[in-house]
């Protein structure tokens, strides 16, 4: 007796099986669409900096930056001394800054070369400078700013990231 | 006394000055009190000073137990100079020590008011530079540390709205944390009401002949503009995430005045016209003549001036003694030009002389070339020190105090620049400074 209802059990459950698949043999026959996405490198939006660069930092970063060249030991003491002798941090950088600009040896786009590909150009800059990627915003802006002012040169966009807080901050 | 009278005669000038107006942050000001002069400059002089030396006037009879005493400096103070071995002046073409001649017609003292035996608890240049400033003594604050109160430079940006560049500190160089001095870490003010630093004597030095001097000078419309809009806009994406950095708040056109002014020095160092006192070989005679330049460009309401050649005391008491007379002469020479080629500071100005501290009655072990011993800061001899004050309300001709009747504190200076710039209440309500009395208070 117990042997009869323990395969009718089992009929039971192949049955269940069965209908439960059923369906399925249609349904699998209908392909579905895959995405895939490329994998992409991205630096976070402020790269994670959060350490303020001291002046001899700074002003060696800058150098190697637009000099492509260490600066030397005597002078980073000599400049920093000349940042340290004025209070207005700001005004002492640029002043610095400018006077790097007055030598040779900055190795700096052209204008010519800055104005075929605005959009390389800044997006270099930010890798450049502030070792991140370019947002969709600030892409937005930079490239009607320069439209709408057609003689911002290649230097005076460095000077103004050289310059700026976040390049103060690693 | 002439303050009092000073005041009651300023009653309408000071209704004029009492109507409220609204400071550049947008907070409603009333002063609250009227200004004895529109300047004040303040001389931290200069490195240590022993009263001996100089209002004592025992030259070197009070420290290499030489017979000879007298005045060493006399545009500062009253009285007549030694006349016996003389070694504090300058070297002529033959190399002799020759006194600096006498610059001022009146003595300082004359013009004004000595306080001739004034206390000075803290023995080191930069908490005593600190104390005079900040009119707290930092007991607790380590170098290398920002203050920890209000300076004198807060209390005025913040409480009488001037700016930026209408408040100048002019250091001798940027040891023993000078540069500090600026503005405090207090959170109620800070680095938006600082002052202008300026230590000229390597702005202008080889230092900044090498790296500041072939400076471009940016076409402020053209150039300047477009770079400062995209500064601004990647500052401000930048604070966005909560980042921003110290700024004294100097305006654009402030800043341009400033790089103007660095400009112009260079150019004037070139055709030797920089208003140097007429010996200043030193670099506190250096120091001066910048400061001077500084005061004529930008006449500020509040200018300190660092100076700290005698330092050189600790092992060259003959330097020290040189450095002492070079001091005066310049101090002297600072006076002289702001009566004589600064119209607007003229008359209008108040000048404040402190030492930050003094220096020990026993010397040290080290002697100089001329066997004479040199003296450090660290005995009870070092706190004590003098005050003088000139300006318009300020009695002339007068002696507060003597060596053994003290009157005066270095912490009473704060308050006292604060009285002739008529803020004084403001620094008092603050709570932040140790005692309220300014010198006035103490006459």
């Amino acid at each position: 007796m117990n042997m009869h209802i323990l395969t009718k059990i089992k009929n039971m459950k192949k049955l269940l099986i069965i209908s439960l698949c059923f369906p399925l043999l249609f349904s699998s026959c209908k392909k579905d669409d895959v995405y895939e996405l490329n994998e992409v490198n991205a630096t976070s939006y402020n790269a994670n900096k959060n350490k303020l660069k001291s002046t001899n930092q700074y002003i060696s970063i800058v150098h190697a930056n637009l000099f492509q060249q260490a600066l030397s030991a005597n002078e980073l003491v000599e400049i920093d001394r000349c940042i340290q002798s004025i209070g207005d941090k700001q005004v002492a950088h640029e002043i610095i800054l400018s006077n790097f600009m007055n030598k040779g040896g900055v190795i700096i786009p052209s204008d010519s070369l800055m104005r075929d590909d605005l959009d390389l150009f800044i997006e270099e800059t930010y890798k450049r400078f502030f070792v991140r990627d370019i947002t969709e915003a600030e892409r937005e802006f930079f490239l009607s700013f320069f439209e709408s002012h057609p003689n911002v040169s290649a230097e005076m966009v460095y000077m103004a990231f050289s310059l700026s807080n976040e390049y103060q901050y690693y | 006394m002439k303050r009092r009278t000073f005041i009651k005669k300023s009653t309408l000038g000071g209704a004029a000055l009492s109507i409220p107006f609204i400071l550049p942050s947008g907070r409603l000001f009333a002063a609250t009190g009227n200004r004895m002069a529109d300047h004040v400059v303040f001389i931290a002089f200069a490195g240590g000073v022993r009263q001996q030396e100089s209002v004592l006037q025992q030259y070197l009879d009070g420290s290499q137990d030489y017979p000879s005493s007298g005045n060493i400096m006399y545009n500062l103070l009253d009285g007549a100079a030694p006349t016996d071995k003389l070694v504090y002046g300058e070297n002529n073409s033959n190399n002799e020590n020759v006194p600096i001649p006498k610059l001022l017609s009146q003595t300082l003292q004359q013009q004004g008011t000595l306080f001739k035996e004034v206390n000075a608890s803290t023995v080191g240049h930069y908490s005593g530079v600190n104390t005079l400033l900040t009119g707290n003594y930092m007991y607790s604050q380590g170098l290398r540390v920002k203050p920890l109160r209000p300076t004198i430079f807060e209390y005025l940006r913040r409480h009488q709205g001037e700016k930026a560049t209408k408040t100048w500190f002019v250091g001798n160089g940027i040891g023993n944390s000078i540069p500090l001095l600026d503005y405090s870490e207090h959170e109620s003010y800070g680095s938006q009401y600082g002052a202008n630093f300026l230590a000229p004597t390597i702005t202008f030095g080889d230092d900044g002949e090498k790296h500041l001097k072939n400076a471009k000078i940016y076409h402020p419309d053209d150039e300047l503009d477009p770079m400062y809009k995209m500064k601004y806009f990647l500052d401000n994406v930048w604070y966005s995430q909560g980042n921003a950095l110290p700024d004294i708040g100097n305006t654009i056109e402030e800043k341009a005045e400033i790089k103007q002014f660095v400009k112009d020095m260079f150019v004037k160092k070139e055709n030797g016209t920089v208003a140097h006192p007429p010996y200043a070989a030193s670099g506190d005679g250096q120091t001066i003549g910048y400061a001077c330049e500084v005061m004529k460009r930008f006449k500020p309401t509040l200018t300190v001036v660092y100076l700290s050649n005698v330092d050189s005391c600790h092992a060259n008491f003959t330097s020290y003694l040189k450095s002492l007379h070079g001091a005066d002469h310049a101090v002297g020479h600072l006076w002289d030009y702001i009566q004589n080629q600064i119209p607007e500071m003229a008359n209008n100005t108040s000048i404040i002389v402190s030492p930050e501290h003094g220096r020990n009655l026993e010397p040290n072990n080290i002697k100089d070339a001329n066997a004479f011993w040199g003296y450090d800061h660290s005995d009870a001899n070092s706190r004590r020190i003098f005050n003088l004050i000139a300006g318009p309300g300020i009695d002339s001709n007068s002696i507060i105090g003597s060596e053994s009747n003290g009157v005066g504190d270095i912490v009473n200076i704060t308050p006292t620049i604060a009285e002739i710039l008529g803020f004084k209440d403001d620094v008092i309500n603050s709570g932040l400074v140790y005692n309220n009395n300014s010198l006035f208070d103490l006459i």
